[in-house]
């Protein structure tokens, strides 16, 4: 509770920063309007030739397309803002006045800081799903509702922890910039279903960075493409994956030495 | 002017050859990039029976390969730098010196063009390889590409800089960038070759700059276009960039009248 409490802090805070400047805040918006829709043109030509792409329809591929955002969206609202200046501390030595606050230093370096306009990519998303579930809307039934949103969950979980771990590097190797700009280049392969991609791309997007697992299996909860048992490895590894992140995030602090040590 | 290249090219390579991780990663994501929409085409290709119009699978690949190719000689990114400049005031002891700021963004691209297309090459022919890439282009389709490519390098570098100038005036020069560089996403080429845009969209791109900037060079490269076709893409490539030219001399000129600086 408290730290629902805490987020509503950190959100109103970085809120207030955003709105400050407003003509800023809405040429940001303008432009994820225009990278959503110039998106959007590019699958509606793909699909101006075939009905069908690797087994996909275009309402189920909008639905893939929108969840990308949601995804990439989430991503860049909270996780990547917090981890960059997370990384300004480790390198500045200031890591130090997070680590001595009476609050989990896990939560307050993933959720401190928020890109705001950000939610307006993760509004389009939901936008362009929308779009494509009422084309199909007569053929999902209740299960494949609840597949999806648990499916995206776990999706963001995985990303979460995937930076987690990325950003958790910096306590040895302090510049670590470059695999977060590592980990924005694989994202943009997940605009597409993952399984139209060579084996070597195909194996990278769904295991070492699971992005492309992220945006794909929600979007084939709905499509009704998964099975109960894709829905259980997903859960399972999404656990997984948040147990090692949090160990190796409490691993890594131990070796911090800070600015005065 | 030739002396003063040489001096920037020597120190813009010491000053490269310092990027070695970044060149790398960046070799890398220029790759990735095509193959994402390569492989969206294959599919697309595969639900027909194989092939898009004109385009088998492994015309797909060329023309991707050869999209690569180009994107990487003839892209250029001094826009935000010049943004930054700008803001800070860091222009103004540029403007103090003799040559023009414009040159010495000339030679960091060629600099770093010149390391990147080191590491590219190779992974651009295993790629070639693994897709079965036959060469169709005749001789002088590889001739004529040079020409060609240098138009579109130029063209594209020239607009740049015109988006850049706008920093002059207001400061989300980001949000005029993603503009055009999402127009530019459509119609030159790289969400789909330009000959498959459907109907008025082709038209359109024709009738815009992007597509001669990355779009025509590719097509030249794969030996897609007749000697005529060529020879008016050709005109039509110098005849942007002569426009781009005389609109950056204005805009320029126009922003300097503007350009009030931190502590002038």
């Amino acid at each position: 509770m408290r730290y629902l409490r805490l987020l509503g802090i950190f959100f109103r805070t970085e809120l207030q920063f955003e709105l400050a400047y407003r003509v800023n805040f809405i040429a940001e918006l303008f432009g994820l309007v225009m990278i959503v829709a110039t998106s959007l043109a590019a699958v509606l030509v793909l699909f101006a030739y075939s009905p069908t792409m690797n087994g996909w329809t275009l309402p189920q591929m909008l639905v893939l397309l929108g969840v990308f955002y949601i995804v990439q969206g989430i991503g860049e609202l909270a996780f990547t803002p917090s981890f960059e200046r997370f990384m300004e501390h480790v390198r500045m030595g200031t890591l130090d006045f997070i680590l001595i606050k009476p609050a989990s230093s896990q939560f307050l370096v993933s959720l401190r800081h928020f890109r705001i306009s950000a939610i307006g990519q993760v509004v389009l998303g939901l936008g362009v799903v929308v779009a494509g579930i009422a084309q199909i809307a007569d053929r999902i039934a209740a299960m494949d509702v609840i597949s999806f949103l648990v499916a995206l969950a776990c999706g963001l979980v995985l990303i979460y922890t995937l930076l987690l771990v990325l950003s958790t590097l910096a306590f040895w190797f302090v510049r670590v910039e470059n695999l977060l700009v590592v980990y924005q280049a694989f994202l943009d392969a997940a605009r597409f279903p993952v399984d139209i991609y060579p084996g070597w791309l195909r194996v990278t997007l769904s295991t070492v960075i699971p992005i492309g697992v992220a945006v794909t299996v929600p979007a084939q909860a709905v499509a009704g493409k998964l099975e109960l048992s894709g829905l259980g490895t997903i859960v399972a590894v999404a656990i997984g994956a948040w147990l090692f992140a949090a160990w190796f995030w409490r691993f890594g602090l131990r070796s911090y030495t800070g600015a005065s040590a | 002017m030739l002396r003063a290249y040489r001096a920037l090219l020597v120190a813009g390579f010491q000053n490269a050859s310092q990027y070695r991780l970044t060149l790398f990663l960046y070799v890398f994501f220029s790759v990735l990039r095509p193959i994402i929409f390569l492989a969206a085409w294959v599919a697309v290709a595969n639900a027909r029976g194989g092939s898009v119009g004109s385009f088998s699978v492994t015309d797909f690949a060329t023309y991707y390969i050869a999209l690569t190719v180009v994107l990487h000689l003839a892209l250029s990114w001094n826009a935000y730098e010049f943004e930054f400049q700008v803001r800070q005031g860091r222009l103004s002891p540029l403007l103090l010196r003799p040559l023009h700021p414009i040159h010495y963004a000339v030679v960091e691209n060629l600099v770093w063009k010149m390391f990147t297309i080191v590491a590219l090459v190779p992974v651009l022919i295993l790629t070639g390889i693994t897709f079965g890439v036959h060469l169709t282009a005749q001789p002088w389709h590889y001739v004529l590409f040079v020409p060609s490519l240098i138009l579109g390098a130029a063209l594209r570098f020239l607009f740049g800089w015109v988006i850049a100038a706008s920093a002059f005036w207001t400061t989300r020069v980001s949000s005029v960038s993603t503009f055009f560089d999402r127009i530019q996403f459509i119609f030159a080429g790289q969400i789909a070759p330009i000959s498959l845009l459907p109907g008025a969209l082709q038209t359109v791109a024709y009738a815009m700059p992007f597509a001669y900037m990355f779009g025509v060079p590719t097509d030249i490269l794969r030996g897609a276009t007749t000697f005529e076709q060529t020879l008016v893409f050709l005109f039509v490539q110098a005849a942007w960039v002569v426009a781009a030219y005389l609109a950056l001399q204005a805009v320029w000129r126009a922003g300097l009248r503007a350009y009030s600086a931190v502590g002038a």
